[in-house]
């Protein structure tokens, strides 16, 4: 394979590290706080996605307008889930696990009913490349890698600097240590959602501007959003961030050197083999 | 009074075949009978407190395992039926060792793993499995003279599905029944106390899970030959949380559970398609429906109603 080509790869690689992070950054928040396995997430994921296609090809809007707007619908439709769906099972994992999947049920199914099952495309108005040291570089897919960092060092920052950023680190860590510190678990818990939801549907929003979305698209997301979390291990951010890193350019390089089913095998074999030999993943800890 | 009203169920599904009006309706009672196996087996793994979401996956190895048999190695359908579900049993024994030694969310998360890993080698070993596209005209099952059944109908398969469902429940409510069935709960309720006092946990683990995956893998070849074909994906993700659903929904406590749980939301989808494009909900509200009011899942409803009444009475 050439430098360009190669270059090519890993940047389309670097692109999808960038949704497989926004992606598993929100589920491990609403994981780790709210103790619950939320298998629905890949569905929040995909409403993301069809709420940008909604302002974008059927109201004419704006891309960027129209991604703020879906972090917005979406991350409210999570405190919305969070109050009636999962909050009676906090902490209970597998009742909150059934209530999940009957949420991939529905959501896909209002989805398919609403929009039909054909796959649907909309246009970014990032087209085009730029030219960096004799490599094009595609306008969308850089979009993808500086609005990943952005949020990221948002999120960071948010949780360093602010007292519920810092409550829930805590939360995540020992939930009834936290509570008995006075810390609202429920309005915690609530802005998990928000912010978990809101990147996922960032992380919609952009993969429209790359692939199709359809009603299904969400088992996609879930697997790889899984499989950050386990390569870095629960609850850890930075641990998301390489294990994001890592997933990517795996699925963004290996395609281009062999088949996408042996790119998959061997990303989904060494998560197999990581889990049953370092169980706490890269940035995890013990437990 | 349970043996009898087993017996009065199994004379009814022997009988079912001649009212059911059309091959339609006896495709959805073979689905049943399957999806009650399935349930059920699953419910073995989970009494040892992990809850494995590889029956896809295994459904597909068994699946595959009868077809080339009986394809490229010209093996009878009635040997390679078992064979699957030994070779199911295998391999589900061999990846147990090291599966079973994550605990919790964990184990659930490298069964969706191995599963995928099932399907991906499925599509990529092409000369072997046909790739993507699968395997297609897989033969009939060999005649049975001596039954005088030559599989050329449904309802020749329905027969032979309800033996399978009947002989599998058989083995299931024994093993449960069993020393081992007690040790298994014994595990799932408290892992650590069990094994202080000598309990191989890891062991009766790997055997709940290698018992409890060579019923995905008999069935798998069953279903195979039923519609003639299997693809990679046949029995994917979301299938195996059906599984799941049949189960916790009909209600893990009770062996009755999977079974009531998965004849119901096998059939429903089928009583509520006249509201087209609201069948699912139909579907999913049942499933919130149960989650939230009753917690020990249908089959826990009749002594849900017997407590209301009690109470009703005391007041």
């Amino acid at each position: 394979m050439s430098t360009a080509a190669l270059s090519q790869s890993v940047l389309n690689g670097l692109a999808l590290s960038g949704i497989y992070i926004l992606i598993a950054l929100g589920l491990t928040l609403v994981m780790s706080i709210m103790g619950i396995v939320q298998v629905a997430h890949g569905e929040i994921y995909m409403i993301g996605a069809y709420s940008v296609y909604y302002v974008v090809a059927v109201l004419g809007g704006n891309f960027l307008l129209a991604i703020v707007a879906s972090t917005l619908f979406v991350g409210s439709f999570g405190v919305l889930l969070e109050r009636l769906c999962f909050r009676p099972f906090r902490g209970r994992a597998d009742r909150a696990f059934t209530v999940s999947i009957a949420l991939i049920l529905i959501l896909q199914n209002v989805v398919l009913a609403l929009a039909g099952g054909n796959p649907r495309t909309f246009s970014s108005p990032f087209a085009g490349v730029v030219r960096l040291l004799g490599i094009a570089i595609s306008w969308k897919r850089l979009v993808i890698v500086l609005v990943g960092l952005g949020l990221l060092l948002g999120l960071f920052l948010f949780i360093k600097l602010t007292r519920t950023g810092q409550a829930m680190l805590a939360i995540s860590q020992e939930r009834e240590g936290a509570a008995l510190q006075g810390m609202n678990i429920d309005r915690i818990s609530a802005t998990a959602m928000f912010l978990g939801c809101g990147l996922a549907a960032v992380a919609g929003g952009f993969i429209g501007s790359l692939f199709s979305i359809s009603p299904t698209m969400g088992s996609f997301a879930l697997m790889k959003g899984i499989a950050v979390i386990i390569l870095g291990g629960l609850g850890s951010i930075p641990g998301a961030v390489v294990g994001g890193v890592i997933l990517g350019l795996v699925d963004g390089v290996l395609p281009a050197l062999t088949t996408t089913h042996i790119a998959g095998l061997v990303g989904f074999a060494a998560i197999i083999m990581i889990l049953i030999f370092r169980p706490q993943g890269i940035g995890g800890h013990e437990g | 009074m349970i043996p009898s009203l087993a017996g009065i169920g199994i004379v009814c599904l022997c009988v079912l075949p001649l009212l059911l009006s059309g091959p339609y309706y006896v495709h959805v009672a073979i689905l049943t009978m399957l999806n009650i196996v399935l349930a059920s087996s699953l419910r073995l793994i989970n009494l040892s407190g992990q809850m494995s979401l590889a029956h896809g996956g295994m459904m597909t190895i068994g699946a595959y395992t009868s077809a080339l048999l009986v394809m490229k190695a010209g093996f009878s359908f009635w040997v390679a039926m078992p064979i699957s579900g030994l070779s199911t049993a295998l391999i589900a024994y061999v990846v147990g060792y090291p599966f079973v030694r994550l605990k919790g969310i964990y184990f659930s998360i490298v069964t969706i793993f191995f599963s995928e890993v099932v399907v991906l080698t499925a599509q990529q070993w092409q000369s072997l499995t046909g790739g993507s596209a699968g395997i297609f005209g897989i033969s009939r099952p060999d005649p049975l003279s001596f039954f005088h059944v030559d599989f050329s109908s449904k309802v020749d398969f329905y027969y032979l599905a309800l033996v399978l469902m009947l002989i599998s429940l058989l083995i299931l409510y024994a093993v449960e029944k069993s020393r081992i069935g007690m040790v298994l709960r014994g595990v799932q309720q408290a892992d650590s106390l069990a094994e202080s006092v000598g309990i191989d946990t890891t062991g009766y683990k790997v055997l709940a899970f290698t018992v409890g995956s060579f019923f995905p893998g008999v069935l798998g070849a069953f279903y195979s030959h039923y519609i003639s074909a299997v693809n990679p994906d046949a029995f994917a993700f979301l299938f195996t949380i059906y599984i799941l659903i049949y189960m916790t929904v009909g209600g893990e406590k009770g062996f009755f559970g999977p079974i009531l749980g998965a004849a119901v939301l096998t059939v429903l989808p089928e009583v509520s398609r006249p509201l087209k494009a609201f069948e699912p909900f139909v579907f999913a509200a049942v499933l919130i429906a149960v989650i939230f009011f009753v917690p020990e899942g249908m089959a826990g409803i009749p002594h849900m109603l017997r407590r209301a009444k009690k109470g009703a009475a005391d007041a």
